[in-house]
């Protein structure tokens, strides 16, 4: 797979933030094996967004988690920067998780007895290092939570909720951002405004973020939509348009 | 319902199984203590059933006094009654008895066994009359000589004697050589439980326990054809009134009621903390139930939906409670079985020995573990029930469980009324002059730990902020999320450390009585103790008053006194008296004679001032008293004192005792070297008198004394610790427990932790610590209501010489440590399990 822009020179590691190469991951076995993943070879580069589509149940929620080192490949590899996910045991994964990927579920991120604010910088609270208090500011600001920032989750809104969720995933400035159908559960204008936060994560901060959506007008947020059917990549669009994604989904659905 | 019952009971197997091991615990105590008391009851029982097989009469002194210590003081029969009882129609034979004190030595010159730790040291007059003879001899031949002795077969065994052998016994007498001319066993058994036997001809005995020309029984066997009815009543007619007759049947009887009421101590000693076993396993049961109701919100408000009435639901919480309760009660009467088992091997170590007759499990026991266990459940889930009762259909559709924690004002004083009640009930029982005072106070405990436990939801934000603050501060986010987490749902994290609190305010409770005994004994020693030397007998045997003579005539020694107690009876009320030598009661204690002098003593009573105002004596009056032996006396009150702490409320001259009672042994001597005398050569001296005549006494200075002394409170304590280890042991279950149910209900959250980067080990570091600042929480609650505790006992005992209040600090810093590393041992097994938990699945758990 070629990239659909050119990120200039550099080794091939550098422009690219996350890949797997012929990713397989089966749930089960015998005559109730399922295949999530099917031989899926994927590259996420540096500070671009990508957007995963695809019906329900075609496996993106298990590519995610598969990159994010949350679950294992039956077979195939996994690449975070240079690294390669197989094969490291739970502490190692853990720690890759914490100091170089950021994870933002459809619901459910954020820890009830901690502060907006301590959730925030919980992975770095985990690391037993201090936060970069300036870059934590900038995040806090853009995501405009600053007078939220000691009330307890369930004094939050749910937008509000999934905007301390992306503000934690940014601010230990990780290497790639995986985000879950971060707006699925949000209402539009809640939602558009993660989408809008997130855009400018990858424009002014160089954020690499990978989401998976349903929405075609999220998709149209990033910079690439892939998608996935039936545990395959079956297409994808460079600089998507709502009406570009729309018209492909109608294609693959059809 | 029913159905919803049982499925609720399948589902939930885990933490019913943790939930059920808190009241099986305290049931198999319970049972354990029920089945080991029926044993022995039965084997005592069936001694004296044996003992007395042919015995179809007995006759002795009417007007017993029962003693302070249990058992009773009686008088002894003229020998001449023997004769009257022979002439009377139906008796085939009668033959006199005498027994007291008599302590075998071994061939190295130790006394053998310990009649304050074991089984008793008795001595006998042989029985001549086969019929009444409950020994028979393995070896040799029954004693016919001044110096002939037959002894049982245990202590034959233990000590290598055979017969022909010389034998050194200690008795009330001076300390002589016998033969041993025989060897005897009881029945199957080598010895009557464990007691060592010396057994004298009759003229032997009376000689040697200072009942010359009497007997202390007659027994008598019946001609055949007559009943033992007949044959008291013929022997009723033929004695002087002073003296009373029994049947075989009413004297085994007595006999075994006897035992029956000593082991009723026990008995209630080993319950109380079968008792607060289970009154742990309450705190338990309501916070288990009270969680998983909580969890089950959702299920019971759609039952509720679909139509179930408040009643079905809270009826089918009482059912599982029911099915817990009755399940556990039953596995801990099996256990019981080998509590028992354990116990009476642990009775054995001490010495006593019970025939292997097996165990005795009456149906009473049966049905009063499972009862008391189902009750105990039925009553701590009612709460909770009553809560499942109340959700309301709508929470089906919320999304979390909550707990409602009440509005803390009313919570406050509902706490505040409890404790200021049970407070009132265990100040009324210590300081009232009430009958019921015992169960008062430990009504009063409960209530005010019930008390506390109300009120702990409202402490537990403050006081767990302040105990998880070197967590937080110093173990970071694990930390700072272990303190919330401890801190999240008071109500629960309350629950759980009041079961500890129990425990630990019992274990601070006795921490803080035994240091103020210690500090008290020791202040009384400094004041009150003049004397160089004590001379340590024994309490339930005791020493030939000759050591006290021989001691007075050694040089160097000033004075030198025995101390004996007794029991007398002031109008009408039995009281304890202490006897002393006069003249060297001044030299040896300050008793703090404040009018009279004790110079007199020798005809007359010193009486404690507090005594003699609440019963409106005065110096020179003359008080009636009683004594079991000798009848009524009149002893003219020739001094007051202000100290009872030593000698007690009544005190009487040695030779006053002699006249007055049938034992004359000593527990203690204690002795005064002359000024300026050298005190190492004058112990040396008495020691070498005890090695060689007087080997069952103890040789102490003043601090060894008290060494002995706090060494007693010592084994008391540890013996208490022990017995409270169980109460704390189900407290820990009930952390762990607690723990694993919060571990369940937190899984999504514990997901998204590891899924943002925190390590299994950080993850068991923050249950851990949650379960050590409930642990403190429990621990910190415990040791303020035990310091309570303490202090009103000590008040309370003041006059009976508990002069001294303290606080050891560093005892109870070690209850803090361990209550801490309990918290850590809690939450071994709820951290292993949070750290196995998949972090996707947990993730997407719901
Ligand atoms: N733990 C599991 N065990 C068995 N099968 C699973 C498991 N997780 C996912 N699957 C299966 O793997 C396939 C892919 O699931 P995945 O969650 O990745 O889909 P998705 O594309 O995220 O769907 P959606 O849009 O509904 O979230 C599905 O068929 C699903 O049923
Ligand atoms: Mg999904």
């Amino acid at each position: 797979m070629t990239s659909l822009t050119d990120a200039g020179a550099g080794s091939h590691t550098s422009v690219v933030a996350a890949r797997t190469v012929s990713a397989v991951k089966v749930y089960g076995s015998g005559d109730t094996a399922v295949r999530a993943l099917d031989d899926v070879t994927v590259e996420f580069e540096r500070a671009r967004f990508t957007a995963i589509m695809g019906p329900s149940g075609s496996g993106k929620s298990t590519l995610m988690h598969c990159l994010a080192g949350l679950d294992t490949l039956t077979s195939g590899q996994v690449f975070i920067g240079d690294t390669e996910l197989n094969g490291l045991d739970d502490k190692r994964l853990t720690l890759l998780r914490r100091d170089r990927v950021g994870f933002v579920f459809q619901a459910y991120n954020l820890v009830p007895t901690l502060s907006a604010l301590e959730n925030i910088v919980l992975p770095a609270a985990l690391a037993g290092r201090k936060s970069d208090q300036a870059w934590v500011d900038t995040v806090i600001d853009t995501v405009r939570l600053r007078d939220r920032l000691t009330h307890r989750p369930s004094e939050l809104s749910g937008g509000q909720q999934q905007r301390v969720a992306v503000a934690r995933a940014l601010a230990s400035k990780p290497e790639i951002i995986f985000a879950d159908e971060p707006t699925g559960n949000l209402d539009s204008r809640s939602g558009s405004e993660i989408l809008d936060f997130m855009r400018n994560a990858v424009d002014q901060l160089g954020q690499t973020i990978v989401m998976v959506t349903h929405d075609p007008l999220a998709a149209a947020y990033a910079d690439r939509v892939v998608f996935l059917a039936d545990g395959r990549i079956v297409d994808e669009v460079a600089d998507p348009t709502a009406e570009r994604v729309l018209d492909r989904m109608k294609q693959l659905g059809g | 319902m029913w159905k919803t019952t049982i499925s609720g009971l399948l589902a939930n197997k885990l933490r019913f199984a943790l939930t059920g091991i808190a009241i099986l615990l305290g049931v198999a105590f319970m049972a354990g203590t029920l089945i080991l008391t029926a044993t022995v009851k039965a084997s005592f029982d069936s001694l004296f059933t044996d003992v007395n097989k042919g015995t179809d009469a007995v006759v002795r002194t009417k007007g017993a006094i029962d003693s302070s210590f249990g058992g009773s003081e009686r008088g002894r029969v003229p020998a001449a009654v023997l004769d009257s009882v022979q002439s009377a129609p139906g008796v085939a034979h009668a033959e006199g008895f005498v027994q007291g004190f008599a302590q075998l030595v071994d061939k190295k010159g130790k006394a053998m066994g310990n009649p304050d730790q074991g089984a008793p040291t008795l001595g006998l007059s042989w029985p001549e009359t086969p019929a009444l003879n409950a020994f028979h001899l393995v070896a040799g031949r029954a004693p016919t000589a001044p110096d002939d002795v037959v002894i049982d077969n245990a202590s034959a065994k233990k000590a290598h004697f055979r017969v022909g052998d010389r034998i050194k016994i200690l008795t009330q007498g001076p300390t002589s050589d016998f033969n041993v001319v025989g060897i005897v066993r009881f029945g199957a058994a080598d010895s009557p439980l464990g007691a060592s036997i010396a057994s004298f001809d009759s003229a032997t005995a009376q000689r040697l326990f200072g009942a010359q020309g009497s007997f202390d029984t007659i027994l008598t066997v019946a001609d055949k054809g007559v009943s033992q009815t007949e044959l008291a009543a013929a022997i009723r007619r033929a004695v002087p009134g002073d003296t009373e007759v029994l049947t075989g049947a009413a004297y085994t009887k007595e006999n075994q009621d006897d035992i029956a009421n000593g082991l009723g101590f026990f008995n209630a000693f080993l319950l109380t903390f079968a008792m607060v076993a289970l009154f742990v396993g309450s705190f338990i049961i309501y916070n288990t139930f009270g969680i998983v109701v909580a969890q089950r919100t959702r299920e019971l408000a759609l039952l509720r939906a679909l139509g179930a009435t408040r009643r079905q639901v809270l009826r089918s919480v009482l059912a599982e409670a029911a099915a817990v309760g009755l399940l556990a009660s039953a596995a801990g009467l099996a256990a019981g079985v080998g509590v028992a088992a354990g116990l009476k091997a642990l009775l054995q170590v001490l010495g006593f020995d019970i025939p292997a007759n097996g165990i005795v499990v009456h149906t009473s026991t049966v049905v009063t573990s499972l009862l008391t266990g189902t009750v105990v459940t039925l009553v701590a889930a009612v709460m909770p029930a009553r809560r499942a009762g109340r959700v309301a259909p709508i929470a089906a559709l919320r999304d979390v469980a909550v707990e409602p924690t009440g509005r803390p004002t009313r919570r406050a004083i509902a706490g505040v009324v409890v404790l200021a009640l049970g407070a009132l009930a265990l100040l009324g029982g210590l300081f009232g002059k009430g009958d019921n005072a015992v169960p008062m106070v430990g009504l009063g405990a409960a209530i005010m730990f019930v008390g506390v436990a109300i009120l702990a939801p409202v402490l537990a934000r403050p006081v767990a902020r302040v105990l998880g603050w070197p967590s937080a501060r110093f173990r970071g986010i694990a930390g700072v999320l272990a303190r919330q987490n401890a801190l999240r749902n008071p109500k629960r994290t309350s629950a759980t450390a009041a079961a500890l609190m129990v425990g630990v305010g019992l274990v601070g409770f006795i921490t803080i009585f035994a240091a103020s005994a210690k500090l008290s004994i020791n202040d009384t020693i400094d004041r009150a103790l003049r004397a160089d030397l004590v001379l340590q007998g024994s309490f339930n045997g005791g020493v030939s008053p000759d050591l006290a003579r021989d001691v007075r005539n050694l040089a160097g020694v000033d004075a030198a006194s025995g101390m004996r107690i007794g029991s007398m009876e002031v109008e009408g009320a039995t009281k304890q008296v202490t006897a002393f030598e006069p003249a060297a009661i001044g030299g040896l204690f300050d008793i703090g004679v404040t009018s009279g002098s004790v110079d007199g003593l020798d005809q007359g009573i010193a009486v404690y001032d507090k005594a003699a105002e609440s019963h409106h004596w005065k110096l020179g009056d003359t008080l009636h008293v009683r004594f079991a032996a000798s009848g009524p006396r009149d002893l003219p009150l020739v001094a007051l004192y202000g100290r009872k702490d030593v000698a007690g409320s009544y005190v009487i001259s040695t030779g006053t005792y002699d006249a007055n009672f049938t034992d004359h042994l000593d527990f203690a001597v204690y002795v005064k070297a002359a000024a300026g005398a050298d005190t190492a050569a004058v112990r040396a001296n008495v020691q070498g008198l005890v090695d060689t005549q007087y080997p069952n006494v103890k040789v102490q200075d003043r601090t060894e004394f008290k060494k002995a002394q706090a060494k007693q409170v010592t084994t008391l304590l540890n013996l208490i610790y022990a017995l409270l280890l169980l109460a704390v042991l189900i407290a820990v279950i009930g952390i762990a427990n607690t723990l694993a149910l919060s571990i369940h209900e937190r899984t999504r959250e514990l997901g998204l932790l590891r899924a943002v980067g925190m390590t299994r080990s950080q993850l068991r570091s923050t249950v851990r610590w949650e379960s050590v600042i409930i642990a403190l929480f429990g621990t910190v609650l415990g040791l303020v209501v035990g310091t309570f505790f303490g202090w009103s006992m000590v008040k309370a005992l003041s006059e009976e010489g508990f002069s001294r209040f303290a606080i050891p600090v560093g005892s109870l810093a070690t209850v803090v440590v361990l209550a801490a590393l309990a918290g850590v041992l809690a939450a071994v097994f709820p951290a292993r399990r949070s750290a196995k938990l998949d972090v996707l699945r947990a993730i997407t758990h719901t």
